[in-house]
């Protein structure tokens, strides 16, 4: 017998968590584009998406963040410092990929410096993941050794049933078993049979690819500049990328008041890496596209035994000219043989 | 012949005798309905090229990277009319002489890619010249319709939502063959013109800033929209500015390389509506 949540007595589920103070996040569309947003019933939920267009890092990574403000007066001077909103949160519906993406960078923002920005909303919210069962041409987890039903970085991990009409849930954590007490009465025991998770063949050999990319003689390999010509350096990969943390602090204000902010920031911009000398240690696309590559599957592997990179795919889908990790790495394996 | 064998053979024809040294145009891409630039040097690699309903991206940005046309040499490249009208745009702004520029060029009709007979910019100015009167009786779509029925505040609040989903990545002005500076104004740190957050009031300055840099110049080719991953309809703003330099300077952008910009000339019969 396993326990088993059907989506009739969601709406329900959500209330409860709501009830308790909890905020529900789930995938929802507005616009026309799909990302995780505050929900307040089960009807606002889009679980029916592959995956949405923005990833989850923005509930704890925001696109811009306010750390320090100061205002500067006749006689005196006040600071204020921000510190990320406090409440506990439910996020409903994460796909395996994205789940184990914060996971990921758990090890990054926990390195030389533990961020609480990063930290105090992961510390309160439960990621509630659903397996896989349909997948589309850009989806690539079980290159990355996860799989559609991948339990990394999950509070707990839904897996519809055959039918259609609900989940096998599993908790994973001891926060997951909180999450699931409080709705307890809505849970159900029975031996309903699971969907088979979606098939995801493997695009790529990782291990050859990092193998290929330890290699200082491949740098400055002509590959680099082959493989990026078309790309035009816009950062939307790297801004959809699950995995990708890179920020700049800017101070926006005047000398009477302003406030410092945490933004994202991207190595595909030329900005990133330039000198106040005027000098850019990586002045081409391609430089930068290496840069991408390397830090993802190579330097990020090696220090943090884990790649920054969750196949999610979005750096392809979403891409202006067609590139994205997937062809770099299958291109590299083929360079093996 | 169809126009993809067409404008391969030309290809191969170029390069075997050296006429150009790269041709810049579509290639298969990850999946069947994508297509994705290639740029083509030798003659053997001709057979990638594709030219389909599916090849929309205005490739004539790629015109301008570092050194490519530093060495005189010539080089093809695929372009619709509103790719030819960037060129123009790009040749009056005197980045890049279109005498190094060989054009392959196509439009699209209903289910059908179509060879546009000319092989150098000045060839086309009859096509261009149809367009723009084409352009004159085009009506407005209908989210166009409902902007334009709007109290400025009701516009205002509409924007607002738009731009609240800008991840302020910048595609839009990367994809942008008229975005062709070397430092755009937002990446100017010293002083910090333009906020770089990606809140409300940072979102909506870059956004406008850009419309109001592109009014006059913009080719209305739809790489910006696109481009763009929150989908916001930038052609709308964009083709609201081209309709205002059209009604007020019956400028139509990129009629031919010695068209001068609207806004960096004067005309005694400007209208000057705005000067008091
Ligand atoms: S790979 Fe694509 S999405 Fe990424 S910077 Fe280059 S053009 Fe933009
Ligand atoms: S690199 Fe691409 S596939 Fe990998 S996690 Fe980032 S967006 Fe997804
Ligand atoms: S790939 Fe680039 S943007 Fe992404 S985390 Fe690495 S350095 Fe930062
Ligand atoms: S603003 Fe957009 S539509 Fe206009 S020329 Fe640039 S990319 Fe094309
Ligand atoms: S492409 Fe879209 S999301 Fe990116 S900066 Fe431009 S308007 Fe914003």
């Amino acid at each position: 017998m396993a326990t088993l949540l059907y989506s009739a007595n969601l709406n329900d589920c959500i209330a409860r968590w709501r009830e308790e103070g909890l905020m529900v996040f789930g995938p929802a569309t507005t616009g026309g584009v799909s990302g995780f947003q505050e929900v307040k019933d089960a009807g606002s939920l889009d679980l029916d998406l592959i995956l949405t267009r923005s990833t989850l890092k923005e509930l704890f990574f925001p696109r811009t963040e306010p750390m320090l403000g100061y205002r500067i007066g006749k006689q005196q001077i006040e600071t204020e410092e921000f510190r990320p909103p406090e409440g506990r949160r439910i996020i409903f519906g994460v796909r395996p990929c994205d789940a184990a993406g914060m996971q990921v960078d758990d090890a990054l923002f926990d390195w030389d410096y533990h961020d609480e920005y990063w930290f105090r909303r992961r510390d309160s919210s439960v990621i509630v993941s659903i397996a896989c069962t349909h997948a589309d041409d850009f989806c690539m987890c079980t290159s990355l050794n996860l799989s559609p039903d991948s339990t990394k970085g999950s509070d707990v991990l839904l897996r519809p049933l055959l039918a259609g009409n609900g989940w096998q849930v599993e908790a994973l954590t001891e926060r997951g078993e909180n999450a699931l007490a409080s709705i307890s009465s809505l849970l159900k025991e029975g031996g309903d049979p699971t969907a088979p998770v979606a098939d995801v063949p493997v695009k790529f050999d990782l291990e050859a690819c990092r193998s290929w990319l330890a290699d200082p003689e491949n740098f400055e390999s002509r590959f680099w500049k082959e493989i990026s010509e078309r790309c035009i350096g816009c950062g939307s990969c790297t801004y959809l990328c699950p995995t990708c943390h890179c920020f700049d602090i800017q101070d926006e204000g005047d000398t009477y008041k302003g406030i410092r902010r945490k933004n994202w920031d991207s190595c595909s911009f030329s900005l990133f890496t330039m000198h106040t000398s005027g000098h850019n240690p990586r002045a081409t696309q391609s430089a930068r596209w290496r840069q991408r590559i390397m830090h993802k599957f190579n330097y990020f592997s090696l220090k943090f035994n884990v790649n920054s990179c969750t196949g999610c795919g979005r750096c392809t889908r979403e891409c202006p000219v067609d590139m994205g990790v997937t062809e770099t790495l299958q291109a590299i394996s083929t360079l093996q043989r | 012949m169809s126009i993809q064998e067409h404008y391969r053979s030309r290809a191969k024809e170029l390069l075997s005798a050296g006429t150009v040294k790269m041709v810049i145009g579509y290639g298969a891409g990850s999946t069947p309905d994508r297509r994705r630039p290639v740029f083509i040097t030798s003659p053997d690699e001709a057979d990638r090229l594709v030219l389909d309903t599916t090849c929309r991206t205005n490739l004539s940005g790629y015109l301008l990277r570092e050194g490519l046309l530093s060495d005189q040499k010539q080089v093809a490249v695929f372009l619709t009319v509103d790719g030819i009208r960037s060129l123009n745009v790009l040749a009056a702004e005197s980045q890049l002489d279109t005498s190094q520029v060989l054009v392959f060029g196509f439009g699209i009709e209903g289910d059908q890619a179509r060879a546009i007979e000319g092989e150098r910019a000045a060839d086309f100015k009859s096509v261009i010249a149809a367009a723009k009167e084409q352009r004159k009786s085009q009506p407005a779509d209908e989210l166009q319709e409902k902007l334009e029925a709007m109290t400025p505040k009701e516009r205002f609040s509409f924007w607002e939502g738009e731009f609240s989903r800008c991840i302020k990545c910048y595609a839009c002005r990367q994809a942008c063959p008229m975005c062709w500076c070397r430092r755009c104004v937002v990446d100017n740190n010293q002083p910090q013109w333009v906020n770089t957050s990606s809140h409300t009031l940072g979102n909506l300055e870059w956004n406008l800033l850009r419309a109001f840099h592109l009014a006059g110049r913009c080719v209305e080719c739809g790489n910006c929209s696109r481009a763009c991953p929150a989908d916001i309809p930038l052609h709308l703003l964009n083709r609201r500015m081209a309709d205002e330099v059209q009604a007020s300077f019956d400028h139509y952008p990129g009629m031919d390389e010695a068209q001068e910009p609207v806004l960096a000339s004067f005309r005694k019969d400007d209208p000057e509506t705005f000067i008091l």
